[in-house]
């Protein structure tokens, strides 16, 4: 139908969405301070943003296809472009009006490399945007995350009791050491600062907060406060409110992974009347990692 | 120079629930100008690189056995703390129906006095609020600042008369507060607003800095004023492409205004008007806002009471 040379043309992903809200409080998450230069990548599968701080704390945000009303991708390859993180959330922000849905379109490239967004639920009135894009920066440190054995070390905690944890550890600041022990069970986050101050998450005490557990031999990191609490400094209050765990896993030279899971359903009050999908679909998450390095002991 | 009046209930209600909120966000300080006919509220008409904010009554509207007199024809203007002002008339309310008994007992005299502060050895002026409840009076006493000079009131005068030009083409806006909410959230982005609005019904308004562009554009809005039809082919285009095509027809005009002034100015819809227009005043010398009030259950024009903006442009444009 289309000629060769419209094809060509096509731009690498046109796609839309109708909660801004939702991608809006997904990539906040990984908004630690005030200029972040992000990373994003295009593929069929999704879309990936990528953050990343001094070598030392990288965090991904997983959009993947589903969450999209519509998804047209047309690159090979995977294309990657930079963005200025705290730019495209404002922007993105703008196009999210209270109490309804909107539904945005958002294309890349432009016709001079700009990522293109707009809304298209109204005639009359239409926001849009273009936000200039760079070429991006080779991630300077590989975050290649391997598992520490041959069972994994990981733990599942509520988002809250986790968030709740590291900020009440801002007092002894500086360095966190984090303590895993089979027998019994525990989790242990402990400052040495200005003061002590040692968290236990006991998994047969706190069943609540702490909903899974896996460690077969007693591990220990340390890890830079600052680092720590950019994994939940900005955890989207929808989080909490939906009652989510996060999981956290130590891996191989004690890199610690951070999982979250951020909710990008169609609130259920906004458009009652239409409905795309019937139900909230269980796939309407976007994954949030981060991947913290562990302070070398001298 | 004296002057004494009595707030009526509609006066009372307008200006604590209404216009005051509104006109606490506009400024601080506000000049009052009281003449035979009208109360006029001004911001920043004498001293100008701000919003200017003129909210005009018609006496009745507020005040019943409203008293004046000065040597200067019978016109009073000062400046006042509007915050000052505005927690005055809301404690005199709270007063008077927690003890207002009766059609005469609650009523809320407003005067201007002269009066010795403690620690002071020169009287002071105040704008005083008397509030007779069953037992007890309460008194209030709002500084304000020593009255305008003959020469400061013709200024104030004629800063009006010369705020009262009416745009060409004034288009209306349906929802202020989606408007209001979009440009809050526009802020974070950048601090310059291009504002265009064509004689189609087009209201186009876009921040755009090195790295980003972003912009809304609300269209077929009702016109008043010179109108026009808008070209078909217009139809499929981009809204700046439309913007830039209606601007060099000679059927829109730009301005550039901050971003935080256009934000003020919508703050004025906690006045509760009916209807906001947008307009920008001929050569492109500002962008006004009118709002205007119905008579309540009508919709008809309220003239007893007006309310307008005038942003000061930071850029000629291309008008």
């Amino acid at each position: 139908m289309s000629s060769s040379a419209v094809e060509a043309e096509a731009p690498d992903l046109v796609c839309q969405l109708d909660n801004v809200q939702g991608m809006v409080d997904a990539l906040s998450a990984v908004r630690w301070k005030r200029h972040q230069d992000a990373v994003v990548e295009l593929s069929e599968h999704g879309v990936v943003l990528i953050v990343e701080d001094t070598g030392c704390l990288q965090a991904k945000v997983y959009l993947q296809r589903e969450l999209f009303v519509r998804y047209e991708y047309h690159a090979e390859g995977r294309p990657r472009f930079g963005v200025s993180l705290g730019l495209f959330v404002d922007c993105l922000n703008s196009f999210s009006a209270p109490g309804r849905s909107s539904m945005i379109e958002i294309q890349y490239p432009g016709p001079d490399m700009q990522l293109l967004i707009k809304s298209v639920d109204s005639l009359d009135a239409c926001i849009y945007a273009e936000i200039r894009t760079r070429i991006p920066d080779t991630i300077s440190w590989d975050y290649n995350f391997e598992p520490a054995g041959s069972t994994p070390l990981t733990f599942t905690v509520k988002s809250a009791a986790l968030k709740e944890a590291i900020d009440d550890l801002e007092w002894p600041g500086s360095s966190i050491q984090i303590n895993l022990q089979p027998d019994p069970p525990c989790i242990t986050f402990k400052g040495e600062g200005h003061g002590d101050l040692q968290i236990d998450f006991t998994y047969y005490v706190n069943t609540d907060l702490v909903i899974a557990f896996h460690c077969d031999c007693q591990v220990s990191y340390r890890y830079k406060y600052k680092f720590l609490r950019a994994t939940t400094s900005n955890l989207p209050s929808s989080v909490i409110k939906d009652n989510r765990g996060s999981k956290l896993t130590i891996g191989r030279g004690g890199m610690l992974k951070v999982q979250h899971l951020v909710s990008v359903a169609r609130s259920a009050t906004s458009h009652p009347h239409i409905d795309f999908a019937g139900h909230q679909q269980p796939s309407r998450i976007a994954y949030i990692e981060f991947f913290v390095k562990s302070e070398v002991d001298e | 120079m004296k002057f004494k009046a009595f707030l009526t209930e509609h006066g009372v209600n307008l200006l604590e629930r209404r216009f005051l909120p509104a006109l606490d966000k506009m400024g601080k300080i506000c000049h009052l100008f009281l003449t035979r006919d009208h109360a006029i509220f001004l911001h920043n008409l004498l001293n100008g690189d701000g919003v200017q904010c003129i909210a005009q009554f018609r006496n009745e509207a507020l005040f019943d056995d409203y008293r004046i007199s000065s040597q200067n024809e019978d016109r009073i203007a000062f400046a006042i703390d509007v915050s000052l002002l505005f927690r005055a008339v809301r404690s005199s309310v709270s007063i008077c129906t927690e003890f207002g008994n009766g059609p005469s007992a609650n009523r809320l005299q407003i005067k201007l006095v002269k009066k010795l502060p403690l620690n002071c050895t020169q009287p002071m002026p105040f704008l005083t609020f008397e509030t007779k409840g069953y037992k007890s009076a309460v008194i209030q006493d709002v500084p304000i600042s020593k009255p305008l000079s003959r020469a400061q009131v013709l200024e104030l005068q004629t800063a009006l008369e010369l705020a009262q030009d009416i745009p060409q083409t004034l288009v209306q806006v349906p929802d202020l507060n989606q408007l209001q909410n979009f440009v809050e959230r526009m802020k974070q982005v950048g601090d310059l607003l291009n504002v265009s609005i064509s004689k189609y019904g087009d209201l186009h308004v876009q921040i755009s800095t090195t790295l980003i562009t972003l912009g809304a554009e609300f269209r077929k809005l009702l016109v008043i004023g010179e109108h026009a039809e808008a070209p078909s082919d217009d139809r499929n285009q981009s809204a700046q492409t439309r913007s830039e095509r209606a601007i060099s027809r000679g059927d829109a005009q730009r301005v550039q205004v901050s971003v935080k002034h256009f934000s003020r100015s919508l703050h004025c819809h906690l006045a509760k008007p009916d209807c906001t227009f947008y307009g920008i005043a001929p050569q492109g010398s500002c962008l006004t806002v009118i709002f205007q009030f119905f008579i309540p259950g009508t919709h008809q024009t309220d003239k007893s009471i007006s309310l307008h903006c005038r942003l000061p442009v930071l850029d000629p444009g291309s008008s």
